[in-house]
């Protein structure tokens, strides 16, 4: 079953591409942004390799921001008390996963490890705030487009929430 | 040897190794400090300046710039104001300088002296006793006179460095975020999330406290210099150079407990050896205004322009000041304080990050676990 959060419409799919600027092309939050706001997200992303079983994000970690994929695989698991590992989502080329550290430094909620050797790309809330200073035209775009996401994954917890509560009647 | 005990011990070896590479770096850093001090206290004045000039390039950059232009136009802009300086308020300061060092080569010690002596005889009747404090006076006069030379020293090889420091300026105000990010591309994956946090947050807090301390400064210079200006004023020319001495106030200031009372002692030594008719009520007028200029400091401008990351105990601050005076003299002293403000936010900052993010172990993830 798809789960619900972690679903394909919010990490989307896309055709592998090795190039930065085509994989953030491919990404929601920059979606909207012309060539030109582009080539400034190119220059302040961090270009990342992960090996193998490598974890890239570790939960409880303070939330810094969000990797997208290049190339590779990428597993969400979520570890709890009893150190059962559970796999929330499996993540492939054009991925994207903890775009909420965009917002806060709240501690991740799961962790995040590469399953085969992959390349993602890292873009970073301190960046990412240090651009809505220097091009607050640029940032808005950006935060809009996250808010969006944000209000469309809480529209389906919602609805699963509605869902699980119906069931239990 | 089992997998786990093979991984400790490739583990402590390595720990072995960097402890080693460690302790090279710092003692080559001992060996090539001397060879290097002049280059990097340039480096430091140019980042001072880079983090300065910064919040003004960003702006502009906010407002449409291209960053390239926004740095020249600010350049253009600190240009301006130096060729100003140079053209109409340098000669005067150089003009200051020169006549209080000639002034104080001549007179101070001598009338200074012979002062202290004829209070001493007349008031306790003890020409000894005189002759003993003038004496020590002579040695403090020439210490003073020594460290003053040092300070002009520095400041002449500031200005032989003024080609460069614009120069190292630009490029880092152009490409710090460069610099970083080639910095952090280094940093191994395990480290690089928690590398990265710290270097904003080092960076950020670095930044708030030089600002705040530079904008302190001036608010402190500029009080001092209208206050004295008033006394100047009211008691006709009893303070000279005031202009200078209200600026050093304000340099002084970025020294905690002990700036404010170095501060002061110039204008109440420029007011002795000027020796104006009401003489005790200009001094008290003096006292006065630097204590009304620190509690405006300490009530309103610290709070809010100073970070509190930094507060600093009156004993560190008096260590780090001797250290920094031996080891760059007068320079060193005046950037002790603040050179010791970013070491203290660089370790709170690693601290933060040792404790908040899970990196004690450098094997996967998912063996981690299934150690456990």
């Amino acid at each position: 079953m798809e789960n619900p959060i972690w679903g394909d419409s919010i990490f989307r799919k896309s055709k592998k591409k090795e190039d930065i600027f085509a994989v953030l092309k491919q990404v929601p939050i920059f979606a909207d942004l012309s060539a030109r706001e582009l080539v400034e997200i190119e220059k302040i992303v961090h270009k990342r390799k992960y090996k193998k079983s490598e974890p890239i994000i570790r939960k409880g970690d303070p939330g810094l921001g969000m990797y997208i994929i290049v190339k590779g695989s990428v597993e969400i698991i979520d570890i709890d008390e009893k150190n059962s590992e559970k796999t929330l989502a499996s993540l492939h080329d054009g991925s994207f996963f903890g775009d909420l550290a965009l917002l806060d430094e709240a501690p991740r909620s799961a962790s995040a490890i590469a399953m085969v050797d992959s390349e993602v790309i890292g873009f970073f809330r301190p960046d990412f705030l240090d651009l809505v200073y220097r091009k607050p035209k640029l940032g808005i775009k950006i935060l809009l487009a996250l808010a969006k996401i944000v209000g469309e994954r809480l529209r389906r917890t919602n609805e699963l929430l509605a869902q699980i509560q119906e069931e239990k009647k | 040897m089992d997998s786990y005990t093979f991984q400790l011990y490739s583990q402590i070896l390595k720990i072995f190794w960097r402890i080693f590479l460690a302790i090279l770096i710092i003692l080559a850093a001992i060996v090539f400090f001397p060879y290097v001090k002049d280059v990097l206290v340039m480096f430091i004045i140019a980042g001072l300046l880079s983090v300065l000039l910064s919040p003004l390039v960003d702006s502009l950059e906010s407002s449409g710039f291209k960053r390239g232009m926004a740095i020249l136009l600010v350049m253009l802009l600190i240009l301006a104001l130096l060729a100003f300086s140079f053209w109409l308020i340098i000669p005067r300061i150089i003009h200051s300088v020169e006549a209080l060092i000639t002034k104080l080569q001549s007179n101070i010690i001598s009338d200074f002296g012979q002062k202290v002596e004829s209070f001493f005889e007349k008031h306790f009747h003890n020409p000894e006793l005189a002759r003993n404090v003038t004496a020590r006076l002579d040695v403090i006069g020439l210490r003073l006179l020594g460290s003053l030379e040092g300070f002009l020293k520095s400041v002449g090889s500031f200005l032989a460095s003024i080609v460069i420091i614009p120069v190292v300026t630009f490029f880092l105000i152009k490409d710090t975020r460069r610099f970083k990010k080639t910095l952090i591309s280094m940093v191994p994956n395990q480290y690089f999330e928690l590398s990265l946090n710290i270097l904003h947050k080092t960076g950020n807090q670095i930044t708030k406290y030089i600002q705040g301390q530079a904008i302190d400064a001036l608010l402190v210079g500029i009080l001092s210099i209208i206050g004295l200006f008033i006394i100047n004023i009211v008691f006709s020319g009893s303070v000279p150079y005031f202009v200078l001495i209200g600026g050093l106030a304000g340099l002084a200031n970025v020294i905690p407990y002990i700036g404010p009372i170095v501060g002061a002692i110039p204008a109440l030594a420029l007011a002795i050896l000027n020796n104006p008719p009401q003489l005790p009520l200009v001094l008290l007028w003096i006292v006065i205004l630097f204590i009304v200029v620190q509690a405006i400091d300490n009530a309103l401008i610290s709070p809010l322009v100073v970070s509190k990351s930094v507060n600093m105990h009156p004993l560190t601050v008096i260590i780090v000041i001797i250290i920094g005076g031996k080891i760059a003299g007068a320079l060193g002293m005046l950037l002790a304080v603040p050179f010791t403000g970013v070491m203290k936010v660089i370790l709170s900052q690693v601290s933060w990050g040792l404790r908040n993010y899970k990196i004690s172990s450098s094997l996967k993830l998912r063996d981690t676990f299934s150690l456990r």
